[in-house]
This record gives C-alpha cells, sequence and structure tokens, in this order.
C-alpha cells in the first residue's frame, strides 16, 4: 500500500513540474527578456542530458575508455548536421559503437 | 469559438514525428522492467509508475530507491529533483499552448517526457500552423510514446532478459539526445546554451539527484539569453 502511494506521489509531483507553466495559460507573463530566453531550454536540456550520459562512466576519469561512445556521438550529430534525419542518426550511431567495439576499442 | 475537433491528419503526423524518437525508448523499457522483476518489486505497481509518472530516469531511481527500501520522502523528493528539468519545457512551451481550450492545456502536461518536448518545440511542420493542428499533433506523439512505453515495461516484466549487454542497446539513449542535441542547435545564442548547459551538467554530475542537470539548463537558458542580446545590439546599427 505504501508503495502504491509513493509511486502514485511520484505521479503527482512529475505531473506538477510539466503543468506549472503551461497550465498557467496566458495569466502572469514572464518579462520578454526571459520569455526570449525560453527559446534556448531545447539546446540547454539536451546538452545537459546528452553531455554527461555520452561520457558514461567516471566521465573524464575514464576518457580513454569512451572513445567508441565519443565516436559514435559525433557520427550521431554529424549525420542530423547534414541530413536532419533521425532514425539515420541512430543507426549509423549504433553501427559505429559496434564497429568500434568489434574492432576492440 | 475556434474549432478543436479531432484532426486526424496532425494526429497522425504528431506519430510520424515521434516515431523514431519513441524506438530509443524501448530497451530502456526492457532494462526497467527487468529491474523490477529481479528485485522483487510487486509487478503491478512496478509497471503502473510507466504511467503514473511516465518519465523513464525518475522512474529507474525510484525503484532502484524502492529496491533499497528507502522512505517514501526520499523516493519522492529524488523523483521531484529528477524531473524538475520539466518545469523549463513547461516554460518554453507555455506560449504555443495559449488559446488552446483549458482541458487540452490540463491533460498535455501529462504527456510532457523529453521527447514529446523536442517534438513539440522543434518540429518543422509545427511552424505556423493552427492551434487544433499543434494541439492534435502533440496528442499524436503523447499518445504514442505513452503507449510504446507503457508496453515496453510491460515486456520488459514479462520477458525479463531480452536486452544483451554486448548489443549496447542502451547507448540508444545518449545517442537519441545528441541527435536531438543537433537539431535544437539553431544559431549562436543555442550553442552558448548547450555548451555552457553540458559543462555545468558534467562537473555538477554528483550533485544529488540529478540537480546538476537542472542548474546547467538554468544556467545555459540564462547565458543565451544575454549572448541573443549581446549579438543584437552588436549587429544593430
Amino acid at each position: 500500500m505504501t508503495l502504491w502511494l509513493t509511486l502514485i506521489a511520484c505521479g503527482i509531483v512529475t505531473y506538477a513540474t510539466r503543468a506549472s507553466f503551461i497550465a498557467l495559460g496566458d495569466r502572469m507573463p514572464l518579462p520578454p527578456p526571459v520569455e526570449r530566453a525560453l527559446r534556448y531550454v531545447a539546446p540547454a536540456a539536451f546538452a545537459a542530458i546528452a553531455v554527461p550520459l555520452v561520457l558514461g562512466g567516471d566521465g573524464f576519469a575514464e576518457f580513454s575508455a569512451d572513445i567508441p561512445r565519443l565516436v559514435a556521438a559525433s557520427v550521431a550529430a554529424a549525420v542530423i548536421v547534414k541530413w536532419k534525419n533521425m532514425p539515420l542518426s541512430l543507426g549509423l550511431g549504433m553501427v559505429a559503437l559496434w564497429l568500434l567495439h568489434w574492432a576492440g576499442l | 469559438m475556434t474549432d478543436f475537433s479531432f484532426d486526424r491528419r496532425a494526429f497522425v503526423d504528431g506519430i510520424t514525428t515521434i516515431f523514431p524518437l519513441a524506438i530509443p525508448g524501448v530497451p530502456f523499457g526492457l532494462v526497467l522492467g527487468l529491474i523490477i522483476t529481479t528485485n522483487d518489486i510487486d509487478p503491478w505497481a512496478g509497471w503502473s509508475s510507466s504511467w503514473l509518472i511516465l518519465a523513464g530516469a525518475s522512474q529507474l531511481a525510484a525503484l532502484n530507491l524502492i529496491a533499497d527500501g528507502a522512505s517514501a520522502a526520499v523516493i519522492i523528493v529524488s523523483v521531484l529533483l529528477i524531473n524538475s528539468r520539466h518545469i523549463m519545457y513547461s516554460a518554453a512551451l507555455r506560449p504555443k499552448f495559449v488559446g488552446m481550450p483549458a482541458k487540452f492545456r490540463y491533460l498535455a502536461p501529462y504527456f510532457l517526457i523529453d521527447q514529446c518536448f523536442a517534438v513539440a518545440d522543434t518540429a518543422p511542420e509545427l511552424e505556423g500552423s493552427s492551434l487544433r493542428y499543434r494541439m492534435w499533433h502533440f496528442l499524436g506523439s503523447g499518445a504514442f510514446l505513452w503507449t510504446m512505453w507503457v508496453i515496453s515495461v510491460a515486456i520488459g516484466i514479462l520477458v525479463g532478459d531480452v536486452v544483451r549487454e554486448e548489443w549496447s542497446l542502451s547507448f540508444a539513449v545518449p545517442l537519441l539526445f545528441t541527435g536531438l542535441l543537433a537539431l535544437s542547435v539553431k544559431n549562436r545564442p543555442g550553442l552558448v546554451a548547450a555548451i555552457v548547459a553540458g559543462s555545468v551538467a558534467v562537473v555538477g554530475r554528483d550533485l544529488p539527484q540529478g540537480s546538476g542537470l537542472l542548474l546547467g539548463i538554468v544556467l545555459g537558458v540564462a547565458a543565451a539569453g544575454i549572448a541573443e542580446g549581446r549579438l543584437e545590439k552588436a549587429s544593430a546599427p
């Protein structure tokens, strides 16, 4: 029972974070400079999520062990910049990772 | 009164656009299911976390904490911290949802997973489109991601060890976010946002429960706002 209540509470706090501003609608507008800066949430958020994930493990301490991951992520990013194609980016990124692992890196 | 009746084309477009972004979530969901069974967590409760919380990283943390016998307060605060980035998503999307029915503005946040945010924020077909199109597009992407997620976690619970470690399928998630990062950097302030946020997140990775992540996003957005102001001033005649 405690487990269920805990999970429901987790669901409620998660919904609250997501609803916070959207549910507010156009009540309480933010100052224009803040609204403008908020257009950069996507690059900021995806960098903050992706970079630590790609570096993986202990990050810089394990830097040399992360070469296949760094190369695979670079391939994925390059495919997006060149062709804006997400399935191709994921596919070639994974293939790069497998090839480097297979080559013993 | 604007017409908000069901828009089939928008709904299907939403599904089509989110489809490739939903795939990397599948191995993640399978692993989550496996964690539920190997830690003897009640399978119904564990699976229900996927539609109650609907956020992979925080579910993973919650389930690990449950397995460790952590207190409810610790679990809830951890989930709140990990998911605090959604406040930024919500703030960024708010202007796009103004004018939509209140019912939708209360339902939509339930589906606001990272990938849905990416689609709602950057999908090219949404540029200059009607409110009705954008609303059904969002619901299409959200409903599809929701379905994929609850099914993958269920399969992970039922089938168990299907993801081979040596396939490194878990790396599909970092690759997905790398791709989304590359898609979302469209100009110099965007690049500033990415560099600042990425650096802060790496330096702050040991801060409790992902608060380094939120700090990175906030500082990255602030830096981009300042950079944009400077660039405008520099380019003014």
